[in-house]
């Protein structure tokens, strides 16, 4: 919004009814480029300062009390907006025609942009900001990311101009960092952002902590984008660690409350913490917008290989139907395992890997291949059939296998076989594993199964 | 807006479809993508009612058992019949 | 015994060595093999510190003549009288003035010059018969370079010294960089890990019937497993990857004109002068020399310290080619080999980028070792990334299919199939495979303990497990307290998997618990 009469009575408005988000739209870069001319054009470097100066101070009064510090506050956010402002024009007009440009003009606008977060930062800490302006935090800070994403893609695309890894004289570093520059700037500036809400020792009821979760969530969202996930647990562990202080997590917008449980489900996913996934996971799916398909969708690519390894469940055909993409990359690999066919399995695998490798869920998925395995082995076992009954008592399964049925089994479908001693190897682990009880002797080469529950859970 | 959308999608699966078959296979396997970041939801907050489990979410039958016992079990006694028969062959070979 | 020495030294030691440690029946052979791995390690190395900014004198000055900085005039009346020119030198003399070598635009007598001078250092740097002349550039592509360089403004400033080695010049260097292991082997000089054997098989004496042959031939060698814990120590105790601060950005990369072909490793916090900076030309000097030390001396501190400086030659002057590559290559299979997964983990992680610069070297070999590295590291993250970045055909490729076998095997417990893998390990996967497969040993034991009853015989554990004989196989589990669970039947050991239970869960759980490497990034 260009700095005339209108400006300045939204922005008193705002103040007087303390809407957050009101105000917030103030500082939104994302309009037209017409607009954005309108505010350049509104003034010049010169008298920027002292035209917002007077604005705001004739309409502090309206604005609620508005004082002077934070008016003064207020004047430095809006001038590194118009700073601001005028980079994002500059490179919207220099990308207009064929979307290449001599100049790094998103790392301008990068720079101008991280300026603008400094001054509110200091608008915090020292010109008395109040608690319910936090909207304005988010809206730049959200833009942040955007335009170090921005100026990374811009300089990448761009080798030319630069070469700053031997700059630093060392090559204990991590080249690949090197392409995302800004946007591991930006977490940096996001994390004092972090520090800035976590450190308010207001009451509660005006602090500044009520931000914690909108701002992790977009550091967790750039730090997954850097692919750090030690970082990610920082902010997890910082987080638990200031617990006490803090307002109830269910207090949160929903909004925040299952963006913050995806993210943390997904770590704990790579990690291989699956059962706490799962409880991520699952929190995340039972609370999130019932619209965002999307999200929804994101959610279920892990919740469903997570499940197969928590408690080998898999989803319905009903549930992959709605969802298109995970039916495509589920469904296959779905029916084999259910029908233990071990062979189709490894192709369906191998079928979707590169699909399953990106989304970082292959590992999991290949963890299916037991459960595959163990219902191959219990339609032997079932195969089989009953000992002959003795009079009036109830018929008992033969639970003697020989190792050879069960290589038989295994070798199914595929044109390999596996010799005895592989085949008694990945039995002894489904008996390691608890997916069959039993024993091997090997010099008898069979299978003695447990009379009761030979495959425990399977209701055989 | 959420045919809208199920367009869109489409469209892009039929362009990447097609820009898959233009490049060679030994495209590199990219990063994790754009789109795979969680989105902004469209509203801040929203009644339980509007939730995934409130509406119909946890009704539905989501998840199932891994096993599979409709399996006519005749017929696989007798593929597997026939492949220890092959395994024997193959050993007295 | 220096530890590549394969080609003069029976070889004799397939996988795991390690369990017949306390065991020594005179009846039996010794066998030794990478044997200096253990004694260098029970040793105390000094570390890279004391080669550090406060120390005059440097550590290795005892053991290198003192290279006099170049006096030309001097140096070309000694070599007019002095030389005997070694055949390769001659040959690439013979090389540069083949009629098809030629280059219109360098004049005859711009060559002799430029032909005289390379020798002439050589020479004065003691390197001249170590030096591989067969792939060294010619003067003509030196010439040409270094006029391709004054034109790039980067390099603007005067050159002191013709770069030897740009990417330009990769076309002529092809038998260096394409040459296979096998090839090499036989040249010289030869790049220290391509003398040996590397794979297993070849490692063993006996291959033809392990089991046999493996019952009767235990070995001598301080436990390689022990060597393996050691070398964690060491490096958790040693190496940090925290940045220091970054010094201001330099306007543009140093030309070195350094001579010195020695320079010891101190990290810059400022651009460095260019006098402190060696050129490409006296780096690949400088690696040749280091290649010849480290097969006599075997001394790892001053050869990584030396590297590292190297390194850093390398990158102040911006120079990312081919020579960049075998830089990195060569320094991280020495660290591999000596278990310093600190550095070796830098050098793997320059390397992967190297890579994607399109250079040559050896990516598929390094590639399989990133992965044998972070199955070690049970970085599953990283492991999950690693998988991610391999195209289809680098997939296919031996060594790399290889290492993805190996993970797949641990990850759905196939420890047979992991076994067979450890015995077909290609280039110096090994070394990276004897750190986990002592865990991987416990666990499936374990499972063994678990799945049969009542016994087996201790053969199938020696089999399944890949020991080398019942002997190493029965140490092992007297050593993990399997005391009472061995019995002789008749004149077979029986393993009493019954009586063991779960035992031994809990040196299992230990031996996992136990993967975090600092260095690691």
């Amino acid at each position: 919004m260009e700095f005339t009469t209108p400006f300045f009575r939204e922005f008193a408005e705002s103040y007087s009814e303390r809407s957050g988000p009101r105000l917030a739209k103030t500082l939104r870069p994302d309009v037209s480029t017409e607009k954005l001319r309108k505010i350049c054009k509104s003034h010049n470097a010169h008298d920027i300062k002292s035209s917002l100066k007077r604005g705001l101070q004739l309409n502090a009064a309206l604005a609620d009390g508005l004082d002077q510090q934070e008016v003064q506050g207020w004047v430095d956010v809006y001038v590194a907006y118009w700073n601001g402002a005028k980079a994002i024009l500059a490179a919207r007009e220099s990308s207009g025609d064929d979307g290449q440009s001599s100049e790094l003009v998103w790392t301008k606008v990068y720079a101008a942009w991280t300026e603008l977060v400094n001054v509110l930062i200091r608008g915090y800490q020292n010109c008395g900001f109040e608690a319910w302006t936090l909207p304005c935090l988010y809206v730049v800070c959200k833009h942040l990311r955007v335009f170090a994403s921005n100026a990374d893609d811009e300089r990448n695309n761009n080798t030319s101009i630069d070469d700053s890894a031997a700059a630093t004289f060392q090559d204990d570093f991590d080249p690949e960092t090197n392409k995302r520059q800004k946007l591991e700037d930006c977490a940096r500036v996001l994390s004092r952002v972090f520090m800035l809400c976590q450190s308010d020792r207001a009451p509660l009821e005006e602090s500044r902590k009520w931000g914690i979760y909108y701002i992790a969530n977009l550091l967790l969202k750039t730090y997954f984008k850097l692919n750090s996930a030690s970082l990610s647990k920082n902010i997890l562990n910082s987080l638990r660690a200031g617990g006490r202080d803090m307002p109830s997590f269910k207090a949160f917008p929903r909004s925040q409350q299952v963006t913050f449980k995806y993210h943390q489900g997904v770590l704990a996913f790579l990690e291989e913490n699956y059962v706490d996934a799962e409880t991520y996971l699952t929190e995340a799916w039972n609370d999130c917008y019932k619209n965002s398909v999307r999200n929804k969708e994101l959610i279920l690519t892990y919740l469903i290989p997570c499940r197969l390894v928590t408690n080998h469940t898999l989803p319905t055909e009903k549930l992959l139907a709605q969802y298109p993409r995970l039916q495509k990359l589920f469904l296959p690999l779905c029916r084999c395992i259910k029908r233990g066919e071990l062979h189709k399995f490894d192709l369906a695998l191998q079928e979707g890997e590169d699909e399953f490798v990106k989304r970082r869920i292959y590992l999991t998925l290949e963890r299916g291949r037991d459960i595959a395995l163990r219902n191959l082995l219990r339609k032997v076992f079932i195969a089989r059939g009953f000992e002959e009954a003795k009079d009036g008592e109830k018929p008992v399964r033969r639970s003697r296998v020989p190792v050879a049925e069960f290589a038989a089994a295994i070798s199914l479908g595929s044109q390999e076989r596996i010799d005895n001693d592989e085949v008694e190897c990945l039995l002894a682990n489904m008996i390691y594993k608890n997916h069959m009880k039993g024993y091997i002797s090997r010099q008898h080469g069979i299978v003695v199964l447990s009379k009761s529950g030979a495959f425990p859970g399977t209701g055989v | 807006m959420a045919s809208s959308q199920t367009q869109i999608k489409k469209d892009d699966k039929a362009a990447a479809a097609s820009k898959a078959e233009a490049q060679a296979p030994e495209q590199k396997p990219a990063a994790l993508e754009e789109d795979d970041e969680f989105e902004d939801f469209p509203v801040d907050d929203w009644e339980q009612e509007d939730t995934e489990a409130a509406s119909g979410g946890a009704a539905q039958h989501l998840w199932e058992e891994s096993w599979d016992d409709d399996d006519t079990s005749d017929d696989f006694s007798a593929q597997l019949k026939e492949e220890l028969k092959k395994v024997d062959a193959a050993k007295k070979r | 015994m220096s530890t590549w020495p394969a080609t003069s030294a029976p070889s004799g030691v397939p996988p795991s060595t390690g369990y017949a440690a306390s065991y020594s029946a005179p009846a039996y052979t010794s066998v030794h093999v990478r044997q200096s791995f253990g004694q260098s390690f029970s040793t105390p190395q000094p570390s890279y510190p004391a080669y550090g900014p406060t120390q005059t004198s440097s550590p290795s000055a005892a053991n290198i003549p003192p290279t006099v900085n170049p006096a030309p005039p001097t140096a070309q009346e000694q070599s007019k009288t002095k030389i005997d020119w070694p055949d390769s030198v001659r040959r690439y003399v013979q090389r540069a003035f083949i009629p098809a070598n030629l280059d219109a635009s360098v004049t005859r007598s711009d060559m002799e010059t430029k032909l005289k001078e390379t020798i002439t250092q050589a020479n004065e740097n003691g390197v001249m018969y170590t030096l591989d002349w067969d792939t060294m550039p010619l003067p003509q592509h030196m010439i040409r370079e270094e006029r391709a360089r004054s034109l790039l403004p980067l390099h603007s400033r005067p050159q002191v010294q013709p770069p030897a080695n740009a990417p330009g010049t990769t076309k002529k260097r092809k038998s260096w960089d394409q040459a296979d292991a096998a090839a090499s082997a036989s040249a010289s000089p030869t790049p220290p890990w391509r003398t040996g054997p590397t794979r297993l098989e070849d490692r063993v004496s006996f291959p033809s019937d392990r089991h046999q042959a493996g019952a009767e031939q235990p070995s001598k060698n301080t436990s390689k497993l022990n060597r393996a814990d050691k070398r964690q120590k060491r490096n958790e105790g040693e190496y940090t990857t925290l940045r220091e601060d970054t010094p201001p950005p330099a306007e543009g990369p140093v030309i070195g004109t350094c001579q010195d072909l020695e320079k010891r490793y101190l990290r810059l916090t400022a651009a460095p002068k260019p006098s402190q900076v060696r050129p490409p030309h006296i780096l690949r000097q400088t690696l040749e020399l280091l290649k010849k030390r480290w097969k006599k001396d075997q001394n790892y501190s001053y050869i990584c310290d030396q590297f590292k400086s190297m390194r850093q030659d390398l990158t102040v002057q911006r120079i990312r080619d081919d020579f960049t590559v075998e830089v990195y290559e060569i320094h991280a299979r020495i660290a591999l080999e000596k278990g310093d997964l600190g550095e070796y983990n830098q050098c793997q992680t320059q390397l992967k980028a190297l890579y994607k610069l399109g250079l040559k070297g050896k990516p598929n070999e390094f590639k399989a070792y990133r992965i044998l590295y972070f199955i070690h590291t049970a970085n599953r993250t990283e492991l999950s990334n690693a998988l991610a970045d391999l195209t289809p055909a680098e997939k296919k490729d031996k060594a790399i299919k290889h290492a993805l076998d190996v993970r797949s095997a641990l990850a759905l417990g196939n420890y047979h199939r992991f076994f067979q893998l450890y015995n077909e390990t290609p280039n110096m996967g090994a070394y990276l495979m004897d750190m986990f497969v002592l865990r991987e040993r416990l666990a499936a034991l374990c499972n063994i303990c678990k799945a049969y009853k009542q016994d087996v015989q201790l053969r199938f554990v020696t089999e399944e497990l890949y020991f080398e004989s019942d002997i190493e196989a029965a140490q092992f589990i007297l050593d993990n307290g399997g005391q009472d669970l061995l019995e002789d039947r008749n004149g077979t050991i029986i393993f009493l998997t019954a009586k063991a239970g779960s035992r031994f869960d809990a040196r299992r759980a230990t031996a996992f618990s136990r993967v975090d490497i600092k260095g690691q990034i």
